[in-house]
């Protein structure tokens, strides 16, 4: 009964875990979506829907931005839109811009180095189909 | 409830709990988010409702600011009393910061401690030390009432105060720097709830 429930535990975890990974990358995504210019929130939060699978609640992007700019990553300002009230851009800061290469570079090691190590299981999952 | 009178409702709910910070500050989130609830109604034409609920609630968002803000303060502060307030609260979300908690309280007893002890030597010299009894075992120290027997001996005397106050101070600051980057660290994975 016990090692049923181990089991079934274990079997959810990947999800946890996958949801955990993306939430993890949040940050860097936010940072990545401003690299070709400025944008205000809600552009940011379908530019991360549309550009990756990182799907997150609405109000979870714009404390991440606040701490973003807090940290000087971001800087902002208020434009005035025809959509009748004013939004707010954000942009990289130099140091923002600094900090998502090396974050990229990292990044890109990384999963280099992940997916030579996952090639022999994806392989074996292809031909068990 | 009129679509006006939602979004009024949601956005005194926010101001109301984003409290702490600034006004500047305050003013500039509800601006912000009030231009969210409006553009996202707007562009995927769902009602205010859909939208407000998506965002979660006013509480909820509040806290995340507030977190946000409590730990970026606590990570740049010396003082005991606002980095126990900052890991009390880290405490509450799972079981690295308990753990960030109970070596804040642990470490400003000790330190704390000895440093209060290093100032009451000069008033209460036979019973402030450290003792050790006749076979050379370690036996008491800090503050004693009444001092221990005859049997004891009291080895550091006055140098019970250059030695407390060095150790208690480098304890305080060890606790410090520990809680500080604990914070830190834990701000990284703030991104993640």
């Amino acid at each position: 009964m016990a090692k049923t429930r181990a089991i079934a535990a274990e079997a959810d975890q990947p999800d946890r875990w996958e949801a955990q990974l993306r939430k993890g990358a949040v940050e860097m995504a936010a940072l990545a979506s401003l690299w070709r210019g400025r944008l205000y929130g809600l552009e940011i939060i379908r530019f991360l829907e549309n550009h990756s699978r990182l799907a997150l609640a609405e109000g979870t992007i714009y404390p991440i931005l606040n701490r973003l700019k807090a940290e000087g990553l971001l800087t902002s300002e208020w434009v005035e839109a025809e959509a009748g009230h004013p939004r707010k851009y954000y942009s990289l800061t130099e140091t923002g811009r600094l900090r998502l290469r090396v974050m990229a570079e990292a990044w890109a090691s990384f999963s280099r180095g992940l997916t030579e190590l996952l090639q022999p299981v994806l392989e074996e999952q292809e031909t068990m189909l | 409830m009129t679509t006006e009178t939602q979004i009024d409702s949601y956005l005194t709910a926010l101001r109301l709990h984003l409290g702490p910070l600034t006004i500047a500050e305050r003013e500039e989130i509800v601006k912000e988010i009030a231009a969210h609830v409006r553009d996202s109604a707007e562009e995927s034409g769902a009602s205010v409702e859909t939208v407000l609920a998506r965002l979660g609630s006013a509480e909820a968002l509040a806290a995340q600011y507030r977190d946000g803000l409590l730990i970026r303060q606590a990570s740049r502060s010396i003082s005991p009393l606002v980095l126990l307030r900052a890991s009390l609260r880290l405490a509450t979300k799972g079981v690295f910061g308990v753990l960030v908690f109970f070596v804040a309280i642990f470490g400003y007893a000790i330190g704390g401690g000895l440093v209060l002890t290093a100032l009451v030597k000069p008033i209460l010299p036979a019973n402030t030390g450290v003792w050790f009894d006749g076979q050379g075992h370690f036996m008491s120290s800090g503050v004693l009432f009444p001092p221990p027997g005859s049997q004891a001996h009291e080895v550091l005397g006055f140098w019970y105060i250059p030695l407390a106050l060095i150790v208690g101070s480098l304890t305080l600051l060890a606790t410090t720097w520990a809680i500080r980057t604990s914070l830190r660290v834990s701000q990284r994975w703030q991104s993640r709830l």
